[in-house]
C-alpha cells in the first residue's frame, strides 16, 4: 500500500507575522521531497505543523485521502510521521537495540525479563534489510554522529513510521557517513518510505530527491520534479528579488589594514583561509551552518587555539592560546551568537552587564568610580536605544532585542578597534534589527573594523562592504560592494558555485 | 519566554524589591526571636550576654562573609571548618616555636591560604566540582590538624596572640569592632573593586565572563584563597577565645556558614546576594542557636533544629525562585 500525505491551504500566524500562508505540500511513499528556503522562510514551521509541535490556524492535512487531526506530536507519530532532528534523542549509556526498543521492550514470554537476544536479532535483521551493518549491542556513546543518525532513523522505522522528516541531516557528517546516509535513503525509498529532506545543499538535493519545493516568506514559490528544474532556478527562487532595490552608498575601503588572516586552517573546521580587514570596513562571512566561518571568527577573538597559519592584528602576529582577555585588552570585542548561554550575565543588572569590560578604565585610587560607571552605562543605553526601566533592572527580564543591544553596548567605547559579531540579529524583532544595523554602520564610520558572521543572505547583502562566502570550511569567493550577486552567493554557499563545479 | 520578558519589562526591577523584602523579613525575625528569648530568659537582653552572644558568633560572621564570596561565584567551600583547626594548629606551633605572635599570626593565615590555594587551583584552573574538591580538603585539613596537634590541644599564654579573641573593653569584646572592620573592608572589596565585580560575573555566567576577557578561572582561585585567609583569621580568634589550640576547632562551621549565607539570601547558583544579607543571616541563626542554649533546650536537639532551618530556607527559596522564573 502506498501512503501519501497532503497538506492543503496551511496557514499559521505568530502575532502579526504570517509564518505560513496558504501552503500546499505533499509527500508520497517511495519518494524524497526536498524542502528548501532561507532562514525564516517557513520550512521549520511547516514541519512543526506536520509533526504536531505547533497547531495550524487554517488548512487540512489528509493521509491517503482522509482527513487526519494532528494536534500533538503523539498524533503525528500515530499516523507514522517521524522527525529526525539534528540533536539526537538517544540515551548514550544504552545499547543500540535498547534505544530502538525504548518504551516498548520485548520480554521473555510470561516473565518480566527482557528478551535481549530477540531485540538484537530484530534490529540486526532490519539493518540488513536496509543494507546497513552496525552491531546492535554497541553502546550509543561509542557511535559517531553518522551511526547515531542511523539508529535514530531505525528507531522511527521500527516503530511503524513511513514518513521521515530530516532537518539538514548531513550538516554534522563526514564524507563517508554522508555516502552511507544517501545509500540508506535510496534503500528506504525502495522499501516504500517517504522522506522530507530539508537542506540547502544543491548537489545533495539533485542527487537524491524526486521533488523539490522552495519556500520564501511563508509561501511556496517553486515546487517541481527535480528532473524538470535546475539548481539555478531553485537558488534564484530562494532569494527572490524584492529586496535587491536597497542600495547602500558606496564607500571606498581606504582604512589601514587592521587584521590580516593568512592560510589559517583547523582540522575538520576551516581550511586555508586568507583575508584582510581594514579599519572602518564591514566584512561579512556567510555560509550554511557547519561552514566553519563562526569558528574562524572566534579564533580571531582568541577563543580557539588549535589552528595553523598566521593571524596578524595591527601588524603584530597573534599568539595562539592568548585567550579573550588579551583580545579585549587589545581593543577587540565580541558579540556571541548565543546571548543566553554566553552573552548575558542573567542574574546581574543591566548596569553590571554593560560595565564589566570597562571596570579597569573606571578606577580611581584602585576603586571603582561609580559616577563614571553610571555615566558610561547611561551613554551605552542611550546609544543603543535599549529599553530598560532602569540600569538596576536584572537583564534577564529584557526582551531578546534589548538583551542583544546590551551585549553590543559593552563595546561602544572609544578604544574599540575590531568588533567580531556572530549572527548579530538572531532571534530579534524588526525594530531591534534596524537599531543593530544603525549601530554597526556608526561603528564602521568611526573606523572600527567589523568582522560579521551571518547566515541571512539579505542581511549580508544589505550591510556588507565586502562578503566572503564559505562552503565546508573553505572560502569560496569574495564580493566587493556594490558588485554583490545574491544568486551567486547562494550558489557558493550551497556548493554549486562556478569555482566549485569542477 | 519572549512574551514573559516583554510583560515584566515595564514593571520596576523586581529583584531589588525582593531583596529589600527579604532583609525586612530577616530583620523582623531577628526582632521576634530576640523578644521571644528575652521573655523566656531575662538574662538574654543583658549587655554581658549580648557581648557573649556576638563573640560566640564572631567566627561565624567572618567565615560566612568569606562563604558569601565563594557562593557568589556559584561554588561552595566545605573545608573552612577543618581549615580553622589546621591554620590554628600551624599558628600555635609557629608561636610556641618562635615565641613571636606576629610570626604566629602570619603562619596561621598563610596556612589557611594554602588550603584555599589548593581548592582554588582544583576548582578554578582544573574545573573540578567545588563540592568534591572542598569535601576532599575538608577531610584533608582536619587530618593535617590532627597530625600536627598529635590529636591533643596546645595551651597558649602569649597575650598578644590571645588579644583578638580573648580581650574585652568593658562589656564589648575586642573582636566585635574587628568583625565590623572586616565587614567594611570586604564590602569595599566586593562592591568597589574589579575583583568584586568579577566574583559576581564568574558566578552569574562563567562562559560570558570568560568571553568578555574577565579571566573567571583566575577569580575563582583568588576567591578560595580569600576564604582560606579568612579561615586563618578565624583560627586566630578561636585560639584567643579558649586560650588554646584545638584539633577539633571549627567543627560543623561550614554547615553553620552555608546555612547563614543561604538564610541571608545569597543564591546557591551564584551571581546573586550581598554581604549585608549574610550579616542578617548570621545574626538570626546565631540568636536562635544561642537562645536555645540560654533557655535550656536539650542540646541534642540543636543539630535537629539546625537541619530543619536549612531545609526550610532552601525550600522557601526554591518556591520564591520558581515564582520569579516564569
Amino acid at each position: 500500500m502506498t501512503h501519501r500525505i497532503d497538506m492543503t491551504g496551511i496557514g499559521k500566524s505568530f502575532f502579526a507575522t504570517r509564518a505560513l500562508d496558504d501552503v500546499d505540500f505533499s509527500c508520497v511513499a517511495g519518494e524524497v521531497h526536498a524542502l528548501v528556503g532561507l532562514n525564516g522562510a517557513g520550512k521549520s514551521t511547516l514541519m512543526k505543523v506536520l509533526g504536531g509541535a505547533i497547531e495550524r490556524d487554517q488548512g487540512r492535512i489528509e493521509m491517503d485521502g482522509r482527513d487526519v487531526a494532528i494536534t500533538g506530536p503523539a498524533d503525528a507519530r500515530a499516523i507514522g510521521v517521524a522527525m529526525i532532528h539534528q540533536e539526537y534523542s538517544l540515551i548514550d549509556e544504552l545499547t543500540v537495540y535498547d534505544n530502538i526498543f525504548l518504551g516498548r521492550e520485548l520480554h521473555r514470554k510470561g516473565t518480566p525479563f527482557l528478551n535481549k537476544a530477540e531485540m538484537a536479532r530484530r534490529v540486526r535483521a532490519e539493518l540488513k534489510r536496509f543494507g546497513l551493518s552496525l552491531d546492535p549491542g554497541r553502546l550509543v556513546r561509542d557511535l559517531n554522529s553518522g551511526e547515531k543518525q542511523i539508529v535514530e532513523i531505525m528507531r522511527a522505522l521500527m516503530s511503524e513510521a513511513w514518513l521521515i522528516v530530516m532537518d539538514e541531516p548531513t550538516s554534522a557528517l563526514s564524507e563517508g557517513d554522508k555516502e552511507r546516509l544517501f545509500h540508506f535513503i535510496r534503500r528506504m525509498k525502495s522499501e516504500g518510505v517517504a522522506i522530507i529532506y530539508i537542506s540547502h545543499h544543491m548537489p545533495e538535493i539533485f542527487g537524491i530527491a524526486e521533488r523539490v519545493t522552495v519556500m520564501r516568506d511563508g509561501r511556496i514559490v517553486l515546487s517541481e520534479r527535480t528532473t524538470d528544474t535546475t539548481e539555478e532556478a531553485v537558488i534564484s527562487s530562494m532569494s527572490g528579488s524584492e529586496l535587491d532595490d536597497f542600495v547602500k552608498p558606496h564607500k571606498a575601503a581606504e582604512g589601514e589594514i587592521l587584521l590580516s588572516v593568512r592560510n589559517v586552517s583547523k582540522t575538520a573546521t576551516y581550511h586555508d583561509v586568507s583575508f584582510d580587514l581594514r579599519q572602518g570596513e564591514i566584512l561579512m562571512l556567510t555560509g550554511l551552518r557547519g561552514c566553519g566561518a563562526p569558528e574562524l571568527a572566534k579564533t580571531v577573538f582568541g577563543l580557539d587555539d588549535g589552528y595553523r597559519g598566521d593571524i596578524a592584528y595591527r601588524d603584530v602576529r597573534l599568539k595562539p592560546g592568548r585567550g579573550p582577555a588579551a583580545a579585549v585588552r587589545d581593543g577587540m570585542g565580541l558579540v556571541t551568537e548565543n546571548r543566553d548561554t554566553n552573552g548575558i550575565l542573567a542574574p546581574l543588572s543591566v548596569r553590571d552587564n554593560i560595565a564589566l569590560p570597562f571596570l579597569e578604565k573606571s578606577l580611581s585610587f584602585g576603586l571603582i568610580d561609580n559616577t563614571r560607571i553610571e555615566r558610561l552605562v547611561d551613554r551605552a543605553i542611550r546609544d543603543t536605544s535599549a529599553k530598560t526601566s532602569s540600569p538596576s533592572q536584572e537583564i534577564r527580564f529584557l526582551s531578546g532585542g534589548n538583551k542583544q543591544k546590551i551585549c553590543f553596548s559593552r563595546w561602544l567605547d572609544r578604544d574599540l578597534e575590531l568588533l567580531v559579531l556572530l549572527e548579530p540579529t538572531r532571534g530579534i524583532d524588526v525594530h531591534a534589527k534596524a537599531d543593530i544595523y544603525r549601530i554597526i554602520e556608526e561603528l564602521a564610520e568611526r573606523g572600527v573594523g567589523l568582522l560579521i558572521l551571518s547566515y541571512e543572505i539579505d542581511e549580508v547583502v544589505m550591510l556588507a562592504d565586502r562578503v566572503i562566502t564559505f562552503y565546508e570550511g573553505r572560502s569560496i569567493s569574495e564580493y566587493v560592494h556594490p558588485h554583490f550577486d545574491k544568486d551567486r552567493m547562494l550558489a557558493d554557499i550551497a556548493g554549486t558555485g562556478p569555482e566549485q563545479a569542477a | 519566554m519572549e512574551t514573559a520578558g516583554k510583560t515584566t519589562e515595564q514593571s520596576p526591577s523586581p529583584a531589588i524589591s525582593a531583596l529589600a523584602m527579604r532583609y525586612l523579613v530577616l530583620a523582623a525575625l531577628i526582632v521576634i526571636a530576640s523578644l521571644g528569648f528575652g521573655f523566656a530568659n531575662e538574662n538574654f537582653f543583658s549587655l554581658a550576654n549580648i557581648g557573649i552572644l556576638l563573640r560566640s558568633i564572631s567566627v561565624l560572621f567572618i567565615v560566612s562573609m568569606a562563604m558569601t564570596f565563594v557562593m557568589l561565584t556559584g561554588g561552595i567551600d566545605l573545608s573552612v571548618g577543618s581549615n580553622v583547626a589546621f591554620a590554628g594548629g600551624v599558628g600555635v606551633i609557629a608561636l610556641t616555636a618562635t615565641g613571636s605572635a606576629p610570626v604566629g599570626f602570619l603562619a596561621a593565615i598563610l596556612a589557611g591560604m594554602s588550603i584555599g590555594l589548593i581548592n582554588g587551583i582544583f576548582v578554578g584552573r582544573m574545573k573540578l566540582s567545588a563540592f568534591m574538591v572542598t569535601l576532599a580538603t575538608f577531610a584533608l585539613a582536619r587530618g593535617l590538624a590532627l597530625v600536627i596537634y598529635d590529636a591533643d590541644s596546645i595551651n597558649v599564654s602569649n597575650a598578644i596572640f590571645l588579644w583578638l579573641g580573648g580581650t574585652s573593653w568593658g562589656n564589648v569584646p575586642v573582636v566585635i569592632p574587628f568583625v565590623v572592620l572586616v565587614f567594611a573592608v570586604l564590602s569595599v572589596v566586593l562592591y568597589r573593586t574589579t575583583f568584586g565585580r568579577d566574583v559576581y560575573a564568574a558566578g552569574a555566567n562563567f562562559k560570558t565572563a570568560f568571553v568578555l576577557g574577565r579571566r573567571p578561572e583566575r577569580t575563582l582561585v583568588w576567591v578560595y584563597i580569600l576564604s582560606g585567609a579568612l579561615a586563618g583569621l578565624s583560627a586566630i580568634i578561636t585560639v584567643g577565645r579558649v586560650s588554646s589550640g584545638q584539633p577539633w576547632a571549627g567543627l560543623y562551621l561550614e554547615f553553620d556558614a552555608i546555612t547563614a549565607v543561604i538564610l541571608g539570601g545569597t543564591s546557591l547558583f551564584g551571581g546573586r546576594g550581598r554581604l549585608f544579607g549574610t550579616i542578617l543571616g548570621v545574626l538570626l541563626y546565631g540568636i536562635i542557636i544561642n537562645g536555645l542554649v540560654l533557655t535550656g533546650t536539650n542540646p541534642y536537639l540543636q543539630s535537629l533544629i539546625k537541619g530543619a532551618i536549612l531545609l526550610s530556607v532552601v525550600l522557601l527559596d526554591s518556591w520564591t525562585q520558581r515564582g520569579k522564573q516564569r
